[in-house]
C-alpha cells in the first residue's frame, strides 16, 4: 500500500505537468470564466428581482442563483478539462516512446496508473479548490448551507475522478493522444447529451398517461438514464424546488463509482499488455 | 546467464521466431545479427519482458521470463531501438526518477544516482534539461540509466542507431568497459564492424531461427563456412610454390605475384598450418604468414547471400 503512496509516478507526472504552459494558463481562463459567471449570476438576480416590483433585493436569493450557477458552470469547466488530462496521460508515453522504460522497471501496471490517476485528478482539484472563495461568495448573500458546498464538491471530485478514470482506459487503449482524447469528449458527450436527450424521450412518454402526472417527481425508471449523466447527482442535492424531483444521487454515485472501477480494472489490464504496442 | 530454448511468437503481419534458441553465459557479448524482420527485436523484447511468447522458454538468471517478470527486470538493464526520454525534465530528475522506479533505497540509491551521472559524463549538467542534450549525449544519459540498478544483463536492440561516428567509439569502449566489469551483454545491430570489434560471439537469426554461430577474429567457424584466408610473403621461385599450390588442391588462389601469394583454404587453424608446413617443406622462405577467419561482413553475405543487384 505504501508503495502507492510513494509512487514516484506521481511526483513525475505533477513535475511534468507543472512545468507546462497549460498549468498556469487554465486555471487563469477558468478562473476569469467562473468569475465572469458569477457577476452575470448576480446581476440577472438583482434585476429579476427589482422587474417582479420588490422594493428589497433578497440576498438569499442571489446567494442561492450565484451557488447554482457556479456550481454547475464549474463542473461543465471540469468536464471539459478532464479529458485533456487524462487521456493524453498514457498516450504521450507511447508517442514520446518512453513506456518501454516504466514497462521494463519495478514499476507494476497499477502503480503506473496509479501516478497518472492522482496527478489527473490532482490538477482538477487544484482548479476545484482555487474556485471555492468565488462559490463562497454566495454565503455572503445567505440562502446557502456550507453542507450543500461540501457535497456539491464531493459529488464533483468523484464524477471528476470518474472522467478520468475513463480518459485513462481510452489512453490505454489507442496509440496517439489525439484518438484517445476525441473518444473520450465524446463519452462525456454521450454521458452528458444522449441521457439527458434519452431522459425527455421517457419523461414525455410518461406524462403523456394522465394518471401518472402529479404522482410528484418521475419515477425512478425514467430518471435511469439521468444517472449517468455527470450532472445528476448535483441537480438531486440542491434544495430547489425545480430539482427536488430528482431524489436518487446515490444510485449515480454508486454508478459512476463502478463505472471508474471497471474502467480503471480494464486500463490497468491493457497497460499491463500494452508492452506488445511498442 | 540467458537460456532460450524454441521460442516462437507470431504476429499477424508474420513476422517474429520460429523456434529461435540461444544460450548465452555471464561473461559474453554477444551480438545478435541479421536480416530487417529476422526477430532480433522481437526476441530482445521477449526477453525484457515486454512481450509473451507462443511457446517456447526464456530463462534469465535462474528466472522464468514469463512468469517471474519482475526478478528478470531486476536483473536485466534493457535499451529499445528507438528509445525515448523525459524531454521536460531535468538530467538529475530523471535518474532520480528511475532510481525510484527500480526500488533503490538508500545508501544505494544515492551511490546508483552519483554513479549514473558519473558514468554518463553528466555530473556537472545534473540540472540541465533533457531537452538540450546531443543525441550522443542522451545515449549515454539512457544507458546509465539502464545499468541503475546494476544489471547483471544487458539487452541492447540496435543501440547505435543515429549515433555519429564520435559518439559510437565511445559506445563501443563503454560496452567494452562494461563486459570487462563482468555484465553479460546481448546486442543487436546492423553495424558489424563494432560488432566484429566488441563480440565476444555472434548469433545469426533469419526468419525468427538460428543460422549460423561463429567466434569473430577466430577460425573456429561452423563447418558450412569454414575458410581461411591467408596472406604470404616469401623469398624464394614462384615456381615452388606452384607446386606447393598444385599439391594442394583446395586452395583458392586469391592474388599471386613475385614474394607474396593470397589463398583461402577450407578449414581453420589446423588447415592453416598444414599448408605453412607445405610451404617451408618446399624450400620456401616464408618471411610473413598471416591468417585470419573470414570477416564478419563475409560471414554474414555467406550466411544471407549477397543483395541483388
Amino acid at each position: 500500500m505504501s508503495r502507492f503512496v510513494t509512487n514516484p509516478m506521481i511526483l513525475k507526472e505533477l513535475r511534468q505537468r507543472l512545468r507546462e504552459r497549460r498549468s498556469w494558463l487554465l486555471p487563469t481562463l477558468y478562473l476569469l470564466v467562473l468569475s465572469g459567471t458569477v457577476l452575470f449570476a448576480y446581476y440577472v438576480s438583482v434585476d429579476e428581482q427589482l422587474h417582479q416590483g420588490q422594493r428589497e433585493v433578497q440576498g438569499a436569493d442571489i446567494g442561492l442563483a450565484i451557488f447554482l450557477t457556479a456550481v454547475f458552470t464549474q463542473i461543465i469547466l471540469l468536464l471539459l478539462m478532464a479529458p485533456v488530462f487524462s487521456a493524453g496521460a498514457i498516450t504521450i508515453e507511447k508517442e514520446q516512446r518512453t513506456l518501454a522504460g516504466l514497462l521494463t522497471s519495478l514499476l507494476t501496471a497499477p502503480q503506473i496508473w496509479w501516478g497518472k490517476f492522482v496527478a489527473a485528478l490532482l490538477f482538477l482539484l487544484l482548479l476545484l479548490s482555487s474556485a471555492l472563495p468565488l462559490l463562497a461568495i454566495s454565503f455572503a448573500f445567505g440562502g446557502v448551507e456550507p453542507m450543500q458546498l461540501v457535497r456539491a464538491t464531493a459529488s464533483t471530485v468523484l464524477v471528476l475522478a470518474s472522467i478520468s478514470a475513463i480518459g485513462l482506459w481510452c489512453s490505454a487503449n489507442f496509440r496517439r493522444s489525439v484518438h484517445s482524447t476525441a473518444v473520450c469528449y465524446a463519452i462525456v458527450l454521450a454521458l452528458s447529451i444522449v441521457t439527458a436527450v434519452v431522459f425527455g424521450i421517457l419523461v414525455a412518454n410518461w406524462s403523456s398517461h394522465a394518471d401518472a402526472v402529479g404522482l410528484g417527481g418521475p419515477p425512478a425508471y425514467v430518471q435511469a438514464p439521468l444517472f449517468l449523466n455527470p450532472l445528476y447527482p448535483l441537480l438531486s442535492m440542491l434544495d430547489d424546488a425545480e430539482f427536488q424531483r430528482f431524489v436518487y444521487p446515490t444510485s449515480s454515485w454508486m454508478l459512476f463509482t463502478g463505472i471508474g472501477c471497471l474502467a480503471a480494472a480494464f486500463a490497468m489490464r491493457r497497460l499491463q499488455r500494452s508492452g506488445e504496442q511498442l | 546467464m540467458i537460456e532460450v530454448e524454441a521460442l516462437r511468437k507470431t504476429f499477424r503481419g508474420g513476422r517474429g521466431l520460429n523456434g529461435f534458441s540461444l544460450h548465452l553465459e555471464s561473461n559474453e557479448l554477444v551480438g545478435l545479427v541479421g536480416p530487417n524482420g529476422a526477430g532480433k527485436t522481437t526476441l530482445i523484447k521477449i526477453l525484457a519482458t515486454l512481450q509473451p511468447a507462443d511457446s517456447g522458454t526464456a530463462v534469465i538468471s535462474g528466472h522464468d521470463v514469463f512468469t517471474a517478470p519482475f526478478a528478470v527486470r531486476s536483473r536485466v538493464g534493457y535499451l529499445p531501438d528507438v528509445p525515448g526520454l523525459y524531454q521536460d525534465m531535468r538530467i538529475g530528475e530523471f535518474i532520480e526518477f528511475f532510481a525510484d522506479a527500480f526500488r533503490l533505497n538508500e545508501p544505494r540509491r544515492s551511490a546508483a544516482i552519483r554513479r549514473a551521472l558519473e558514468r554518463s559524463g553528466l555530473a556537472d549538467r545534473a540540472g540541465d534539461f533533457v531537452e538540450h542534450l546531443s543525441l550522443g549525449w542522451k545515449q549515454r544519459l539512457l544507458l546509465a540509466k539502464t545499468l541503475l540498478h546494476e544489471p547483471m544483463l544487458l539487452l541492447l536492440d540496435e543501440p547505435a542507431t543515429g549515433l555519429d561516428p564520435l559518439a559510437r567509439i565511445a559506445l563501443r569502449e563503454q560496452l567494452k568497459q562494461l563486459h570487462a566489469e563482468g555484465i553479460a551483454i546481448l546486442i543487436s545491430s546492423h553495424i558489424l564492424s563494432d560488432l566484429e570489434d566488441i563480440c565476444t560471439r555472434i548469433v545469426f537469426i533469419a526468419d525468427g531461427k538460428n543460422v549460423h554461430e561463429a567466434e569473430p577474429s577466430s577460425y573456429a567457424v561452423g563447418a558450412a563456412l569454414a575458410t581461411v584466408r591467408c596472406e604470404i610473403q616469401f623469398d624464394g621461385s614462384l615456381d615452388a610454390v606452384d607446386r606447393v599450390l598444385a599439391a594442394t588442391p583446395a586452395a583458392r588462389v586469391l592474388e599471386k605475384k613475385a614474394g607474396e601469394l593470397l589463398v583461402e583454404l577450407p578449414g581453420a587453424t589446423k588447415e592453416a598450418s598444414a599448408f605453412l608446413q607445405s610451404l617451408l617443406a618446399a624450400g620456401i622462405t616464408v618471411i610473413h604468414f598471416d591468417a585470419r577467419g573470414p570477416g564478419l561482413e563475409e560471414r554474414y553475405r555467406r550466411a544471407f547471400g549477397a543483395p541483388q543487384p
